[in-house]
């Protein structure tokens, strides 16, 4: 009974003050507008299938699909469902918000979404994966794509505690801070070896983290990374602004403690424990639309890395929160703002426009009315989605 | 400018576009037949947006019997690499 009440109270909490937006590129269903349009401005979406599983804890956003977790360990998804990377049990997109049934005897406390792939993991340890399995990302010893959630047997007898899934590779983060990896391997992003590895579909260990305490990973395009617990940021796979490829977790020469990193496919932002971020890779970045205008890689003289730099025209306001799209990149300040740059074509910047921005620029979000609130956005390939939370849910 | 540069290996072929694929930022996919890279076309566009990649790749493999790409550009799936 108390339960009950419990999950009453919540979906009255939802309904009543929880409100998500969405924008950028909408061609698969990805926005939850239920079109299949770019919306170049925050759309406040309508989903009573998604607020009736009670508040959302947290979203992934992947290509072009997203994954929604509720704070009662729920799953839903949407958007594109070609490869089965909704999970619903057949290969089709998917307009509105669907629960994942096949999950719904486990308490979900972690999801992520790649390219075409996504990852579930649960409050016991069990981590499923399903979708485009064509690189072996799905980490179960084959190269066949699931509709379904299936449990990674690999780590039957271990305790999984996050999954980052990239365009076609997976990370995955034991509880004793093992980091594992699978799928495709071509630029070093699996971290198993020094040879240019093809591909793997069982999970291998990543190398070079084994006396690192790490507590929490990052996929993107061919990029990987971790945090460490004193706060050192790794990155491995593709080099950034040009860089050689890392085949083995690189330790970034920086003497900032980094609290959250945030991958793209060409980027990385990286948030310190002063709540100022940094980029690597920025030279490309809101530049797209014209490539000619790219400055020159920053580079170290002397070794061919790519350095990290603070993002200018934050004006020393505090960021809570970072999420980086393939192209573009979104922060909410401690003014309880959300603030994008990067490549705008598909209005991911949620501007109103489809400029390109170099530097961060405030998002104006409608119906937004209640400053007690707490806001927290994520990135999808080429999309964005803002929740706003009536109180901090941790 | 191109966004990127791939090889044909790394692209996808596409049974429903009939054509070589390869995820592009937008969400959507770059796309090239055979027909195009059998003429030497060595751009890839993404039917939603205005970026496009430059396709590495050899024009013998696509000259001839069409049924010689699959010889040497399988998709990976069928390509499973064992690791020691």
């Amino acid at each position: 009974m108390e339960q009950n009440e419990k999950a009453n109270r919540a979906i009255h909490d939802g309904e009543e003050v929880q409100k998500i937006w969405s924008w950028g590129a909408g061609t698969d269903g990805q926005l939850g507008t239920g079109k299949l349009e770019d919306e170049l401005l925050p759309q406040l979406l309508h989903l009573p299938s998604l607020t009736s599983s009670g508040p959302i804890s947290l979203l992934a956003c992947g290509g072009a699909h997203v994954i929604a977790l509720s704070s009662g360990g729920r799953v839903l998804t949407w958007g594109r469902g070609t490869s089965g990377q909704l999970g619903h049990g057949e290969m089709v997109n998917s307009l509105y918000p669907m629960p994942v049934t096949s999950l719904q005897d486990y308490f979900i406390t972690h999801v992520s979404a790649g390219w075409s792939h996504s990852g579930f993991v649960s409050d016991s340890g069990c981590l499923f994966t399903c979708g485009d399995g064509s690189f072996g990302q799905l980490g179960h010893g084959e190269y066949r794509s699931h509709c379904s959630p299936v449990r990674v047997s690999y780590f039957l007898n271990e305790h999984v505690k996050q999954m980052a899934c990239g365009m076609r590779h997976s990370l995955v983060l034991l509880e004793g801070s093992q980091v594992y990896a699978f799928g495709s391997g071509k630029r070093g992003q699996l971290g198993i070896s020094m040879n240019r590895i093809k591909s793997v579909s069982l999970p291998e260990i990543t190398h070079g983290l084994e006396d690192v305490k790490i507590i929490s990973i990052a996929a993107s395009g061919d990029h990987s990374a971790a945090l460490s617990v004193d706060g050192h940021l790794y990155n491995w796979g593709r080099g950034f602004s040009g860089s050689p490829d890392s085949h083995f977790p690189q330790f970034s020469s920086s003497s900032f403690m980094f609290t959250r990193a945030a991958l793209g496919w060409n980027h990385a932002l990286a948030l310190t424990g002063d709540a100022e971020v940094f980029m690597l890779g920025g030279n490309y970045h809101g530049v797209l639309g014209d490539l000619e205008k790219m400055r020159p890689a920053n580079q170290l003289p002397d070794s061919r890395e790519a350095i990290l730099e603070k993002v200018a025209g934050l004006d020393g306001v505090k960021i809570l929160q970072i999420a980086a799209g393939a192209e573009h990149s979104a922060v909410v300040t401690e003014n309880g703002e959300i603030k994008t740059w990067g490549w705008g074509e598909h209005g991911q910047l949620g501007l109103g426009n489809i400029c390109d921005q170099t530097s961060p620029q405030a998002v104006s979000l409608s119906g937004n009315t209640n400053r007690a609130a707490s806001f927290k956005v994520y990135c999808g390939s080429g999309f964005t989605f803002a929740i706003m939370h009536p109180c901090d849910l941790s | 400018m191109s966004y990127d540069d791939v090889e044909i290996e790394d692209m996808e072929w596409n049974e429903e576009l009939q054509a070589y694929t390869y995820p592009c930022p937008c969400g959507d996919l770059f796309q090239i037949t055979e027909d195009e890279l059998r003429l030497g076309e060595e751009i890839a566009r993404c039917p939603s947006c205005s970026l496009y990649i430059t396709v590495v790749y050899n024009i013998e493999d696509f000259l001839g019997d069409s049924d010689q790409k699959n010889k040497n550009l399988d998709p990976p799936k069928q390509q499973p690499v064992a690791v020691a």
